[in-house]
């Protein structure tokens, strides 16, 4: 079974994009539920990605890139 | 330790999530630790490295305060002289000037003029670096301007992992520790972040011993020298070399005080060059002692006379064309590499 | 709040002890000194600030706390270290820089720690208020008995660290009680030329908190202030400011010319010594007579005297013992 890993629609507030300015788990790595996998940055805010399944993680949109809420930005596989 | 995140040995941190893991699990065993500082609240620091703390600890220990730096380091050592272990962070250490009294004269101090009676366990967290164009009072380093005033501990991690243990170690340490970070490894991607900073850092509590130095890549031609940032642009230099035909080895100082001589001169013993990278002031420096080191040891270990890739001796512009020039970077290294092997 | 008798006499011995031991401190001081002033000559080289006047300040807080309180005193510390209970043979061993001192000779004079009985102090004017409150912020966090006092004079009212310390103490309501020795000099510049406030207890309002005035250097003036004072941190109310009306009766420091001073001060100074004032006041509470006082004040003298012979006998340490307890 693949779970994405999207940008929750709740995580900021407004419109804007943000970047993704840390994976913290390497692509093809293990994670648990409730893992923090990620930090994205909305102008000097941080927020955090955590993984809403177990699973092998494989990483859409890299380090640097820009996301939107409800980006997919990684998917979890058995 | 509690395995409420991932057991995978590969997971990593940036180095504000490292500093403040190890706060976290200090505080957890230790109630005689607690933070305070401007914004380490609620806010979790400006830049990050209390992030988490307020929420699990609450105010009493994770103290916001005036921006009072006088007193509240004032504070921290009569605390800390009364069996405390303050945490107290200077957001900038550029803001020295505001309040070095307490740090110089009465935290680095009372340990000495009490004949070892007194202890002073506190940690001061200061922000340094520049490259951001932030201006010439939220830019510097100030390294040496520390590590020259005796009684206090310096140490300067370069990545998470070092952050996470050096930390530990601080908070630990019956003296005062002066950890200063470098703005542009903390993992705030608006400081423009180095990745290299963040990396994989064991979820159980560890430390890295103050006072010893790492070689952080092994090579026989030439030895680099640095802290912080600076052990990046190093890796960078190093693998550019490398792609020359030349050997470097990369030497990360992590702490200032007391600082680790033997790892540097055994690194210039077999390497013979030696080349220092600061970003802090070229002059009266971490680079001078660096090359003084090893020149009053053995002068005859030397195959060619040292150098160093540091900031002139200039305020900080603010202007990115002229502090981007003035800054250390891995194509000055090389360089000054080119200028050591054509004398 | 009045003292008992007891109180009385035990401030009263204070005094006389500590002013002994600053006037032969005087003479000790001078030895080798003379006739070109060398502050590096003699058995006590360097500076050295005496407390001759100011010794109402030192017992009329110090009557009120035990050793477990904490003390941060200034440049100026003998009187309120010998009302505090600081171990006098340390102490003036550590002013002569001898190995029996509390640090061996490492500090000196204005750097005077005697931790078992939580007395210390900084030669830096106004850093004395940082460091009590944290200890009072200490003693709050980890609900240990116990109150801070810091000691400052009236020049340090004038620097930031006073009005930083004054305003975190309120903020966080600390266990501290701020204490101003107000003996109208900064070295040679007098206060009304230095600070824009006849009186610096009125700044306590700046900062949400009691401020009290003692006037005429009066021993059970300051004795009321502090007790109430002390009582109120004590209780979870929080900081005080107190400042006291005292009087230098020596100079800054020794070898202090005193040339800035008006014509006859110094001579109506002498005339308010508050130890003679104090010992009229007990003979005439019938608390004291003659024979009494005699006793008092020779116990009072040997002890001081014994604690001399102790540092005089004692040993320097040798000098490689500098590089040690840089670090515990």
């Amino acid at each position: 079974m693949s779970t994405a890993i999207t940008v929750p629609e709740d995580l900021w507030e407004g419109d804007n994009e943000g970047v993704i300015t840390a994976w913290l788990v390497d692509d093809g790595g293990q994670v648990n539920q409730g893992d923090l996998v990620a930090e994205v940055m909305v102008d000097k805010a941080q927020y955090e990605i955590k993984a809403p399944a177990a699973g092998r993680l494989t990483i859409a949109k890299q380090e640097d890139e820009v996301v939107e809420r409800g980006t997919t930005i990684a998917s979890l596989d058995d | 330790m509690t395995a409420t995140t991932t057991a995978s040995s590969s997971r990593k941190l940036t180095i504000a999530r490292a500093m403040a893991e190890a706060t976290a699990q200090e505080m957890r065993q230790d109630p005689s630790v607690f933070v305070m500082g401007e914004d380490v609240g609620p806010m979790g620091g400006v830049f990050g490295n209390t992030r988490g703390l307020h929420e699990e600890f609450g105010g009493e220990r994770v103290r916001d305060t005036p921006i009072s730096e006088t007193a509240f380091i004032g504070a921290a050592v009569g605390a800390a002289s009364d069996g405390m272990r303050p945490i107290v962070e200077l957001m900038f250490v550029d803001f020295f000037g505001v309040c070095m009294d307490a740090i110089y004269n009465m935290m680095a101090k009372n340990t000495y003029f009490s004949g070892g009676t007194v202890n002073v366990p506190m940690v001061l967290m200061t922000s340094t670096g520049g490259g951001y164009s932030d201006g010439g009072q939220h830019s510097q380093c100030l390294y040496g301007t520390f590590a020259h005033l005796p009684g206090m501990k310096v140490v300067v991690p370069s990545n998470a992992y070092d952050a996470k243990g050096l930390m530990t170690a601080a908070i630990r340490d019956d003296n005062p520790v002066v950890f200063m970070y470098h703005k542009s490894l903390q993992g705030m991607g608006w400081l423009g972040t180095e990745k290299g900073a963040t990396v994989a850092t064991p979820e159980e509590s560890y430390t890295v011993e103050i006072g010893k130095a790492a070689v952080v890549k092994e090579g026989r031609d030439l030895t680099l020298v640095s802290l912080g940032v600076g052990v990046h642009h190093c890796l960078r230099a190093a693998k550019a070399l490398g792609e020359e035909g030349f050997d470097a080895e990369v030497v990360d100082l992590r702490s200032l005080v007391p600082l680790d001589r033997e790892t540097v001169r055994a690194s210039v013993a077999k390497t013979g060059r030696l080349i220092v990278v600061d970003e802090d002031y070229h002059s009266y420096g971490v680079s001078g002692e660096i090359i003084a080191s090893v020149a009053e040891h053995d002068l005859a270990c030397l195959k060619a006379a040292p150098r160093r890739v540091a900031y002139p001796d200039i305020p900080i512009p603010f202007t990115p064309t002229m502090e981007q020039w003035a800054l250390p970077n891995a194509d000055k290294i090389v360089d000054a590499f080119h200028q050591m092997m054509s004398q | 709040m009045q003292p008992n008798n007891d109180q009385r006499l035990w401030m009263y011995r204070q005094m006389v002890t500590s002013r002994h031991l600053e006037e032969r401190i005087e003479t000790l001081y001078m030895e080798g000194k003379t006739p070109a002033f060398n502050m590096a000559k003699g058995p006590i080289p360097g500076e050295m600030h005496l407390s001759n006047g100011q010794e109402p300040c030192a017992v009329g807080v110090c009557a009120h706390l035990s050793a477990e309180d904490v003390v941060v005193a200034t440049h100026r510390p003998h009187h309120i270290a010998v009302a505090k209970g600081v171990d006098l043979n340390a102490m003036i061993a550590e002013i002569f820089g001898k190995a029996t001192g509390f640090s061996g000779g490492r500090g000196g004079h204005m750097h005077i720690f005697d931790p078992t009985v939580n007395f210390s102090c900084s030669g830096i004017v106004g850093e004395t208020l940082g460091p009590a409150a944290g200890a009072a912020l200490s003693r709050k966090m980890q609900g240990k008995p116990g109150v801070a006092v810091a000691f400052l004079g009236e020049g340090a009212a004038n620097q930031g660290a006073f009005h930083e310390a004054l305003n975190l103490a309120a903020v966080w309501k600390l266990p501290v009680v701020f204490v101003i020795e107000d003996n109208a000099w900064g070295i040679s510049v007098a206060k009304q030329a230095a600070t824009a406030v006849p009186r610096n207890d009125v700044r306590a309002s700046g900062y949400n908190m009691p401020g009290v005035h003692v006037a005429d250097n009066d021993v059970e003036g300051v004795f009321a202030a502090a007790g109430e004072a002390i009582a109120r941190a004590r209780d979870g109310q929080g900081p005080t400011l107190i400042e006291i009306e005292t009087s230098r009766l020596a100079g800054h420091f020794m070898g202090d010319g005193e040339d800035y001073r008006p014509e006859g001060e110094k001579e109506g100074l002498q005339q308010r010594d508050p130890i003679p004032r104090y010992r009229q006041a007990l003979i005439e509470a019938g608390l004291l007579d003659e024979a009494a006082d005699t006793r008092l004040v020779g116990e009072a003298h040997e002890r001081v005297e014994a604690a001399i012979r102790f540092a005089q006998e004692s040993d320097f340490l040798p000098p490689e013992a500098a590089l040690e307890t840089v670090f515990v």
